[in-house]
């Protein structure tokens, strides 16, 4: 049984150093992400504009081969880097990959609405973000993990250090979300990734026991 | 639920997909597939890494003309933040086949929310249509238990992404989640003895072999070839 659980963690121990270590400088883009995101920073986000319009721009024409598209490319890519600056999630890659992302989808919408193509799907039909729907499972079973509360601190030191830290925040100083991310210095998103793993770690581990 | 795959996009259509630079076709058959699929999904996730390496390189002096990005700046930060992505509400996920239902990845249950409309082809198969962009066909297809495609060939490359059920041709056995693909010189002839609901996307026109349609081939091929030169930029 807990060899088949181990199984479905997901792996994301590779990827979780890279942007985690490069959050520790606060001059890298993972550290601005997070200030515009925690603390809604716009020293920070125009520190991001400026690294990464240019960039944007010149991916837009890449794709578009058009002056004007790739100019409203810039301004709905960085729309949507303010709005889900919150979103962002550490553990699951860069802040440059997550850009990328973000910005490879408004590109897909600009050029189907341009091509006046079917709006049957839309970016984030194809390419949905993660974790948002998992992280409401760990709303609905938090009630049920109050029985085996001693059974639970046994465990919760085997935890890796990054997951134990957010489930310290939430249910022992009794944190919001939001502010548990501003607490540790985390996107939002990252904090619910790890409070989804570190849950459903501490869950399998009692399940075992039993 | 979901048996592992067998069968996967290729490294060329999954990178296309990580880039954005495949037709919209293509991208929601290989988006249906990553979300079955674990091991295509972290392989996206690397290839997300190295397309935003290459898109996202300094390119010094492609400099944006005009420089009003501080007015953009500045009508951005007043915008509200969001702490949930609203995106998460969920269409329809089942489809009803005859007389078990299906469910399917997100993707293709938001395509399908639209509206499907089956027409019945020879040999037990029948097809829903759908459109999602001006270079693919796309569409469901139900085979029923104990069916079989007549031999055919195309131009370009068919995938079909099994949803349920399974099927069969000359190279192998092909079950929920696998991803299949074809290419213009492979002849095949699918059977299914158990039944089987696909998801197949056709990356080039129709090719008419028979009476006045015919004269229609070179348009199609023309609009076609001009669609992927613009694509391949």
């Amino acid at each position: 049984m807990s060899s088949a659980a181990k199984k479905d963690m997901p792996a994301v121990a590779p990827r979780t150093s890279a942007a985690t270590a490069a959050a520790r400088d606060p001059d890298s883009d993972e550290s601005l992400l997070i200030a515009i995101g925690n603390h809604q920073d716009r020293t920070a986000f125009n520190a991001l504009f400026t690294r990464f319009s240019n960039k944007i721009y010149a991916m837009g024409m890449k794709l578009t081969r058009n002056d004007q598209l790739s100019h409203d490319l810039v301004q709905e890519a960085m729309l949507t880097v303010w709005q889900k600056a919150p979103l962002y999630d550490l553990d699951r890659g860069t802040a440059q990959s997550w850009i990328f992302t973000l910005t490879r989808n408004r590109c897909f919408d600009i050029l189907r609405k341009m091509k006046r193509q079917p709006a049957t799907v839309s970016a984030d039909d194809i390419w949905p973000q993660e974790g948002d729907g998992d992280s409401q499972l760990v709303h609905e079973e938090v009630g049920t993990m109050e029985v085996e509360v001693t059974k639970i601190e046994s465990f919760y030191g085997d935890l890796p250090a990054a997951q134990r830290a957010v489930i310290e925040q939430i249910y022992i100083h009794d944190r919001t979300h939001e502010e548990a991310a501003a607490v540790l210095d985390i996107p939002l998103g990252t904090l619910k990734s790890r409070l989804r793993l570190g849950v459903g770690k501490l869950r399998q581990m009692v399940g075992a026991e039993q | 639920m979901i048996t592992e795959a067998k069968y996967h996009p290729t490294a060329e259509q999954l990178g296309g997909f990580a880039r954005g630079t495949v037709t919209a076709g293509m991208n929601v058959v290989i988006s249906a597939h990553v979300e079955l699929c674990k091991e295509c999904r972290g392989r996206t996730i690397s290839l997300e890494a190295e397309a935003a390496a290459e898109m996202l390189q300094s390119v010094p002096e492609t400099r944006p003309q005009s420089k009003d990005f501080s007015g953009i700046i500045d009508s951005i930060v007043k915008q509200p933040q969001l702490q949930t992505d609203e995106q998460a509400s969920d269409p329809v996920t089942e489809i009803h086949m005859l007389e078990h239902s299906v469910s399917l990845p997100k993707v293709l249950a938001k395509v399908a929310s639209e509206g499907l409309v089956w027409k019945k082809l020879a040999g037990g198969i029948n097809q829903a249509s759908v459109t999602l962009d001006d270079q693919t066909q796309c569409e469901f297809l139900y085979m029923k238990p104990g069916s079989q495609v007549p031999v055919h060939k195309h131009q370009g490359s068919e995938v079909t992404l099994v949803l349920d059920g399974s099927f069969s041709d000359e190279s192998g056995h092909y079950k929920q989640s696998d991803f299949v693909v074809r290419t213009a010189s492979d002849m095949h002839q699918p059977a299914s003895e158990e039944g089987c609901l696909c998801f197949a996307v056709l990356d080039s026109p129709l090719t008419f072999t028979k009476g006045l349609a015919r004269l229609l081939n070179p348009f199609i091929r023309y609009r076609f070839r001009r669609a992927t030169a613009a694509a391949s930029h």
